[in-house]
């Protein structure tokens, strides 16, 4: 055997083991996605496993259930995207400029993202408990109405966007500041000179310098979003009247609960559809922006 | 000057209202039953451990030693396997240099665009098949295939010289030595990282064991959690006190690791 062989065969040997996991657990579920989802396949029934062409396309198309869905995975990102870049861009800013203590500062607003989400779940029902919750009792002594946080269809979605916001802003406000820390002080320098400082130097320097950086936040959040689900689960099950259930969940519902493995299958391809257009949609941002 | 120093005390306000769940969740979990729902005093009256008593008594509807024990064993499983296999690639890709390396690592990268949630269906379809549902491997396999350590790995050993490792294998030093003995070492920080990342993202995941796992006994904390408070969520003094245990391991991995995970966080942002 030549030496270039053993080499190959050598090789190999280094990638199998992670290969073997990434085949059966990456590869092999994007072939099985596609399957499912021209089949009918319901783990309740065995043998109503049948090839039945797009028409799992077609009834997702026309399922009312599915629409309200996205209608609902929508404004979670609607509002979610936007007042967390917001709240994230006022820390990053309030932590460069301080002369002292922004260590501390930036690892106190981080450590909410250490949480798993089922115990931020847990906290935040009970801050939002309509009789003995914080907020109400804090509500109750100011000799305000109590306000039902969680059980108002209008109500419960901002009060999921703030748990998120208290979740994830300071993870967002990180990568802010780096970005923020990679301007080189001279650009500062050149437009104070010039007078602009302030609120002009913030949109005239800083924030076209930090563009890239906004774009890459904006659109992974904008994909996170669109995949929203645990954080409705755990607060409000997705209620009240479906207010909050997003597609993720009517995914997770008709497959575990339903066992229709098919069905969920196109909608899952359905909503990946959607998110891909976001992963392009930077990916060309960012080469418009590189030339 | 004057104004920076309000800006100081401003920015210390904004961080201690992050932190205020967290403090008011311990605290509160110290507190007695009866004084839970009366939040007209953060601080406990009288000081108990009954919550944590209460808990750590093993029951059969909420076994939550028992959810320990999971959660550290599919977290530290994940964790070693991760390590080991992404580095092992790495090397084969990097150093081997193995024909057909570079194309399975563009895969790899590839495969990380996929959104998570396709993922969700089928491989419950490929775990059922494997009869793996309900067992700590739904867990550990799918995650150990992630392809995020191989991207970082393999990114951090082209960026290093490859000059050790030659002079090694000249040295009479085979492949497999070279691999633990040189480049391992050199991977060290790299390796941190990852292993901190990675555990954190297991010790975490709440869709993960949600959706593969089926009884009780097998769960890991976080579902456990969620049911333990969905069935007696009108104890929020017990609910507060798993909450507060299921987080005080990753407390302690932020304390120590804060650096490497700040800086991980950080850098996302920049590199492309």
């Amino acid at each position: 055997m030549s030496s270039r062989k053993t080499r190959a065969l050598l090789g190999w040997a280094y990638l199998l083991p992670y290969a073997t996991l990434f085949v059966l657990f990456v590869l092999v579920p994007i072939v099985v996605a596609a399957y499912l989802a021209v089949m009918q396949f319901d783990l309740t029934s065995p043998r109503s496993a049948g090839f039945v062409g797009f028409r799992n396309f077609v009834d997702a198309w026309k399922d009312e259930y599915l629409q309200r869905a996205f209608v609902v995975t929508a404004k979670f990102a609607a509002m979610m995207v936007p007042s967390l870049v917001v709240t994230a861009f006022a820390l990053a800013l309030g932590l460069n400029a301080m002369p002292r203590g922004r260590n501390t500062v930036r690892a106190l607003v981080f450590l909410p993202t250490m949480f798993t989400v089922a115990v931020t779940g847990i906290l935040w029902q009970w801050f939002y408990n309509l009789e003995f919750g914080l907020f109400n009792f804090i509500l109750r002594n100011l000799g305000l109405a109590p306000v039902p946080w969680l059980s108002d269809k209008n109500i419960a979605m901002p009060s999921i966007v703030l748990m998120s916001l208290w979740w994830t802003s300071g993870g967002t406000a990180v990568i802010l500041l780096a970005g923020l820390q990679n301007i080189p002080r001279m650009f500062h320098e050149a437009a104070a000179l010039d007078g602009a400082d302030g609120w002009r130097g913030f949109w005239s320097v800083t924030f076209p310098l930090l563009r890239p950086v906004v774009l890459f936040v904006v659109v992974t959040n904008l994909i996170g979003a669109f995949q929203f689900f645990p954080q409705a689960q755990l607060l409000t099950g997705g209620g009240p009247e479906l207010a909050t259930r997003g597609v993720v969940q009517y995914i997770y519902e008709t497959a575990f609960n339903g066992y229709r493995l098919g069905y969920a299958a196109a909608m899952s391809w359905m909503l990946a559809a959607v998110v891909a257009v976001f992963g392009f949609l930077q990916f060309w941002l960012m080469r418009k922006e590189a030339s | 000057m004057k104004a920076r120093w309000i800006l100081v005390a401003t920015m210390f306000a904004v961080g201690l209202l992050f932190v205020a769940p967290m403090v008011l969740m311990v605290l509160t979990s110290f507190k007695p039953e009866a004084e839970v729902l009366n939040p007209e005093s953060a601080i406990p009256r009288h000081w108990t451990l009954q919550n944590y008593l209460d808990v750590l008594n093993w029951s059969e509807e909420a076994p939550f030693v028992r959810w320990l024990m999971n959660s550290v064993l599919v977290s530290s499983s994940v964790t070693f396997l991760v390590l080991v296999l992404s580095s092992l690639a790495a090397f084969g890709i990097t150093r081997v240099r193995v024909p057909g390396g570079g194309a399975f690592f563009y895969v790899v990268v590839a495969s990380m665009m996929v959104p998570g949630l396709l993922f969700l269906v089928p491989v419950y379809f490929i775990l059922n098949s494997m009869r793996l549902l309900d067992t700590p491997a739904a867990l550990i396999l799918p995650a150990a295939g992630g392809g995020f350590g191989v991207f970082l790995l393999t990114q951090f050993m082209r960026s290093l010289p490859k000059a050790i490792e030659e002079a090694a294998l000249i040295d009479g030093c085979s492949w497999l030595g070279v691999y633990y003995h040189v480049s391992l070492p050199l991977c060290a920080p790299a390796m941190a990282t990852l292993g901190v990342l990675t555990f954190i993202g297991s010790w975490n995941d709440f869709v993960g064991p949600l959706v593969y796992l089926d009884s009780i006994q097998n769960y890991t904390l976080p579902v456990g959690i969620a049911l333990y408070q969905a069935s007696y969520y009108t104890e929020y003094g017990r609910t507060l006190a798993t909450s507060a245990m299921a987080t005080a391991p990753l407390l302690l991995i932020f304390a120590i690791f804060q650096k490497q995970i700040v800086e991980s966080m950080s850098s996302t942002g920049l590199k492309d």
